[in-house]
């Protein structure tokens, strides 16, 4: 049965959860400075990227959750179409799933306000259409 | 190239759909224990006759079309094989072995075997014992975690495909000693006893895998999931990663259904109620285009008159004016301005609604069922058939692998 030894690795989980806090920590750290520099663009790139995913990565997911809020709140709403635009369809799943998440945790203690999140929401749907949010709902692994 | 042909069979939707083999006659479930059988006079169909044996629901009907045998399952968790005598259609029974719902069937090439996907996570492959003149299953059992949704035969008459919630889509082998010859060593392996797993595909984002094809030649296999993806998969031999394996992300609402029309062109559809063309190869596949595609603003004017409510024609009395007609839609619809009266749609992927609240496509609802229905001498797809479950069965021509849909739907449009 060696031929099926692959199916044994988690692919999720290449690095184990150290790698995937230290990866998140130093990811953060780097979207502050962008975000400070006003490079926005290169901010959601870089978060977007193989983000933590999977099991037993809750507190790099939620470092990286609240990296991808301080973008969102940090853009100026007539930018957001351009910036989307210039997502890859997979970063693009990947944050209709942070929206979805953050709508989740709305009004327990989340630094990030609904209209913001709206507005992503709606301007994200016109770019990648309803099976970005299929995708984002049919998921069952979290980020 | 022409206009679609539309049908409306039922009100309620069509669960099983099988054509006979010279597309005279068409066996289709209304969403209930029956299988209604029509045959074509003229341009209608007309109900010949009812095959009444299942106590539940029909899942899944299939047509063989050289031995002329039809065989339904349903969720009472049987299954009937029907042969036609002098008197209608006689039954008998399969035993299944089943203890959940089955879900779908098909006949294999050669048409003597079938295979049964059911909610119990088992494939039951069926095979007829001369001995005791009965049909006979055999369970497919092994890497399956949850209910198989579909199934498709490889041209070989061995290997079989499934589509399955647990979102994989499988490769089998369903070698049956005594029936099957030894097969000749394709791309998907040389040795396949009963079972053999072949190859086993996820889709994209972990969504469960509706419906699974071969491509005519059975070397390339497509499947498409719920999370809105048409996966491509290119195998390159026995227990080695496949060439390619392409997975592409759709705007739009997941497809239901898929079927391959030449080795480099696939039509998918499903919940966003038009069949989409797609085209590539080993090097990539892309969507190409709709057949029914409702910016175009052709389709409306084929809907069949005679079903569901119409726009009200502009009646006698004072409460049938603009003015009125604008507010009432605002109530009513929520639709604010006039200028959308053919709504394009707003976003990717929507459905554009007419201002009579009917959808802009020919199917009104989700398309469940999409098959070849007419092939050209070269063996190409000239017309594929879908059903969904507004009650439909259309036709639809496909013009052979290229985009040249535009002056068939020109030629329906009403101008």
């Amino acid at each position: 049965m060696s031929e099926y030894a692959f199916r044994k690795i988690d692919i999720d989980a290449p690095r184990g959860p150290a790698g995937a806090l230290s990866d998140a920590k130093a990811k953060s750290g780097e979207v502050r400075g962008l975000v400070s520099k006003g490079d926005i663009a290169g901010a959601l790139n870089l978060i977007l990227t193989d983000p933590p995913y999977g099991d037993g990565v809750d507190e790099a997911k939620n470092l990286t959750s609240s990296a991808v809020l301080l973008i969102l709140n940090s853009t100026r709403t007539a930018e957001i179409p351009n910036h989307l635009k210039n997502l890859d369809p997979e970063q693009q799943d990947h944050l209709m799933a942070y929206l979805y998440k953050a709508m989740g945790t709305e009004g327990h203690g989340g630094d990030v306000s609904g209209s913001v999140l709206l507005t992503w929401h709606e301007k994200l749907t016109e770019v990648a259409g309803v099976g970005c949010i299929v995708r984002v709902m049919t998921d069952r692994r979290t980020l | 190239m022409s206009a679609p042909e539309v049908h409306q069979l039922s009100l309620g939707p069509l669960t099983g759909v099988a054509f006979s083999p010279d597309r005279s006659q068409v066996a289709v479930s209304p969403n209930n224990n029956e299988a209604q059988i029509y045959s074509k006079t003229g341009d209608t169909w007309e109900l010949k006759q009812t095959l009444a044996e299942h106590d539940k629901l029909i899942t899944a009907i299939s047509w063989a079309p050289q031995t002329n045998r039809i065989v339904t399952c349903s969720q009472d968790r049987n299954a009937y094989v029907w042969t036609p005598t002098e008197s209608g259609w006689k039954p008998a029974l399969v035993l299944l072995r089943i203890n959940r719902a089955a879900t779908c069937v098909k006949w294999s090439p050669n048409e003597d075997k079938f295979a049964v996907g059911s909610g119990a996570r088992t494939i039951a492959v069926c095979s007829f014992d001369e001995e005791n003149n009965w049909w006979v299953s055999k369970h497919v059992k092994k890497p399956l975690r949850s209910t198989v949704l579909s199934i498709d035969w490889h041209p070989n008459n061995v290997l079989l495909a499934a589509g399955a919630a647990d979102a994989k889509a499988y490769v089998f082998s369903a070698f049956i000693k005594g029936i099957d010859a030894k097969p000749e060593p394709t791309v998907w392996g040389d040795r396949l006893p009963f079972g053999t797993i072949c190859g086993e595909f996820s889709t994209p984002n972990g969504g469960w895998v509706h419906d699974v094809a071969f491509s005519p030649s059975g070397d390339v296999l497509a499947y498409v999931g719920h999370d809105s993806s048409v996966s491509i998969v290119y195998p390159s031999g026995p227990g080695s990663p496949p060439t390619a394996h392409i997975s592409i992300r759709c705007p739009a609402l997941p497809y239901l259904s898929l079927t391959f029309t030449s080795e480099s062109q696939l039509i998918a559809a499903g919940h966003d109620c038009q069949p989409v063309v797609f085209t590539g190869s080993s090097a990539g596949w892309a969507h190409s285009y709709s057949l029914d595609d409702p910016s175009s603003g052709g389709s409306k004017g084929l809907t069949p008159t005679a079903t569901g409510s119409r726009v009200p024609s502009g009646g006698p009395g004072r409460l049938n004016n603009e003015a009125f007609n604008l507010f009432r839609q605002a109530d009513s619809k929520g639709v604010s301005s006039r200028s959308n009266s053919v709504s394009a749609p707003s976003s990717a992927g929507m459905a554009a609604v007419g201002q009579d609240g009917q959808l802009l496509t020919v199917h009104q609802n989700s398309i469940t069922f999409i098959e070849p229905y007419e092939w050209n001498s070269s063996g190409e797809v000239t017309k594929v058939t879908t059903a969904g479950k507004d009650g439909r069965l259309v036709i639809w021509s496909v013009a052979g692998g290229k985009p040249g849909g535009l002056s068939g739907r020109m030629g329906g449009l009403h101008v």
